[in-house]
């Protein structure tokens, strides 16, 4: 596993969450393996991965709700890979608000306290200062059908933080809102987060959101822990081909690795040092790291045709068409969304060498 | 296709729906009206038949009325009061301990999958399918053995066979479209098993629960096989007595009791739909 030297939690702040090894079986299948990482107090830790991973295992694995078959989980310093639930300090929440029906949203919210025997006097005053703090003080006497999805959102996360667990779990958090909704929610996480400096572990495999509520990432696929970096590394530098096209990475370039192990492709002179042994090996980079230029300039590496333009909500994109001596080959690139060029236009490309990783082509 | 050929195919569309329309309807009330007579109308032969001194056929209705139907209410003293008695309190414990018996059944085999799942409600089943009478048989030998034979207690036990099989089978289906996943988080949320099962569990499945106790009560109430063999005639419950008017000629006696034995189950089910109030089975 690489992990670019961000494996470790925040030098000086306690561990909140430590797993060492851990694995644990999802019915009749292999659900994790020997997965390790921390998570510091107060600190967001995402896991991303595609869908049958074992991100929701590792939760549950974490939350105590399935036996761990090996390995330890350490909670608050304390080794609890053998408690139940209840004793582990580590709530548990599904991606969909799971409310009691029979209680209001005060009670929804103070059950953890109940539970404990905290004192009716402590238990009014922590429930209302909750939901103050998620803005949802006017609501305590509705029951839960009478609120939003949002507004339910809210109370889980509140009732969530009233328990005061050494790390909260959240599952797919954002997976059943719509855009506005999902905007709001996060904000409302995140705010809690900051306040309450609560030490979160969220499962995710939209890498906005992740990128977004990530302080560091990892990356979870088939069962095993691959990566584990601060966003900005992970997305500018995934540590294998597999996680770069978990990414969504689009541009991916054959050639081969040669000589003083320097990558040339069919891009022309294009020598990029490559930690991988010589042979086929594949480039890949994200738009960003392409520049598009008029195509006489000279810094040009290459030149090609527009032949698309994709507008997304965060970034504005155009393919580009480049003939090489070995072929056609499409490259994706970042452009102003204010000033698109046209379909069929010839352009100049440039490459960003330092944003670009190489990976043998096994 | 021009406008006028649309505008002439319209009535005909519109005449043939209401046909249909038309047929629906009358099927409708044909069937509700044929599901009231049924409903209502062993009743009401039942009021009159127990509210009759003489009734000979082909007379439509009784030719003489009479109280004496009812007079059993009155005079037969502490039999009949002893009978309703041990019917009541043999339905309520059926009801509550079948109930405690079946509900953690129902959990564990909705938990099952494929062909383990069927298996067990089979399992569970299988003394529900058994003729009353081989049934009672099997139970009295064993009840006999344990030393319970022609005793309320060993009644009870027989009473609880069948109600558990119901209502396993009842708690399954409740169970399977049961949200877990609202457990596991109260779990984490600090609760003990214990706990959620009190302030979580039963308090989500009120309703079902309470319909599930009333209906134990309706399953002790109408047993006679399952009492006569058990009990041995020692244990005299309402279905006992009933049979014994009926097997004694007294037709207007028999009747009366029936509709005596009608009442306390429609208590029973108001008495559940009234304590349920609104309950769901997953969480919102």
């Amino acid at each position: 596993m690489r992990h670019d030297g961000t494996s470790e939690t925040v030098p000086g702040r306690p561990t909140a969450l430590r797993l060492r090894d851990v694995s644990a079986d999802f019915g009749d299948e292999a659900g994790l393996r020997d997965v390790s990482f921390d998570v510091a107090n107060a600190e967001r830790f995402v896991i991303v991965g595609p869908s049958g991973a074992g991100k929701t295992t590792l939760l549950r694995a974490i939350a105590g709700l399935i036996p761990v078959t090996r390995g330890t989980v350490e909670i608050a310093g304390h080794d609890r890979t053998h408690l139940v639930p209840e004793r582990r300090d580590a709530v548990y929440l599904h991606q969909t608000p799971l409310l009691f029906p029979h209680l209001d949203v005060f009670e929804n919210v103070a059950f953890p306290l109940r539970v404990r025997g905290v004192a009716a006097a402590e238990i009014r005053s922590r429930v209302a200062s909750v939901l103050d703090s998620v803005q949802l003080g006017a609501f305590a006497t509705r029951p839960p059908h009478a609120l939003s999805g949002g507004q339910r959102h809210r109370v889980a996360l509140a009732r969530a933080i009233v328990a005061r667990p050494a790390v909260l779990l959240l599952d797919e958090p954002l997976s059943s809102l719509d855009p506005s909704l999902r905007v709001d929610v996060r904000e409302v996480i995140l705010g809690a987060a900051r306040e309450y400096r609560l030490a979160l572990v969220i499962v995710t495999h939209d890498l906005d959101d992740a990128a977004l509520m990530g302080d560091r990432i990892g990356v979870l696929l088939e069962g095993r822990l691959k990566q584990v970096a601060t966003p900005a590394t992970l997305f500018a530098h995934p540590a294998s081909l597999s996680i770069a096209r978990l990414l969504a990475i689009p541009n991916e370039v054959r050639g081969v690795i040669e000589g003083e192990r320097a990558f040339s492709s069919p891009l022309n002179e294009m020598p990029l040092i490559s930690n991988s042994q010589n042979g086929s090996a594949i480039m890949v980079f994200r738009p960003d790291a392409v520049q598009i230029m008029p195509e006489s300039a000279d810094t040009a590496q290459c030149t090609g045709e527009i032949v698309e333009i994709r507008h997304r909500p965060q970034q504005t994109t155009v393919r580009v068409r480049v003939a090489t001596r070995l072929g056609t080959i499409m490259i994706e690139a970042a452009i102003d969304a204010m000033s698109v060029p046209a379909i069929g236009t010839i352009v100049g490309l440039s490459i960003d060498a330092r944003r670009v990783s190489v990976f043998a082509d096994s | 296709m021009d406008a006028a050929a649309c505008g002439a195919l319209r009535p005909v569309n519109s005449r043939a729906k209401s046909r249909f329309a038309d047929v629906d309807a009358v099927a409708r009330y044909f069937g509700l009206t044929a599901l009231t007579i049924s409903a209502i109308g062993p009743l009401v032969l039942l009021v009159l038949w127990s509210a009759s001194g003489e009734w000979f056929f082909p007379a439509l209705m009784p030719q003489r009325w009479s109280p004496d139907g009812w007079g059993w209410l009155f005079q037969s003293g502490d039999r009949v009061a002893v009978a309703v008695r041990n019917s009541v309190l043999l339905g309520i414990a059926d009801g509550f301990i079948g109930c405690a018996i079946a509900f953690p059944i129902g959990r564990a085999i909705s938990r099952l999958t494929g062909w383990r799942r069927y298996m067990a409600a089979a399992a569970v089943f299988s003394p529900v399918a058994a003729p009353p009478i081989a049934l009672g048989i099997g139970i009295q030998y064993f009840l006999l053995r344990i030393g319970v034979g022609g005793t309320a207690v060993g009644v009870l036990l027989a009473h609880l066979v069948p109600t558990v099989g119901y209502l396993s089978l009842y708690f399954l289906s409740v169970f399977v479209v049961f949200d877990s996943k609202i457990e596991d988080e109260a779990r984490t949320l600090g609760a003990t098993s214990r706990q959620v099962l009190f302030y979580v569990t039963l308090p989500m499945m009120r309703r079902q629960v309470t319909e599930a106790v009333a209906i134990g009560f309706l399953i002790s109430w109408a047993q006679y096989a399952l009492t006569l063999t058990v009990g041995g005639g020692t244990v005299h419950t309402l279905p006992l007595e009933v049979f014994s008017y009926m097997r004694a000629g007294s037709g207007n006696f028999a009747a009366s009791a029936a509709l005596v034995m009608i009442v306390p189950p429609i208590l029973a089910l108001a008495a559940a739909r009234y304590a349920a109030g609104r309950t769901v089975v997953s969480p919102v």
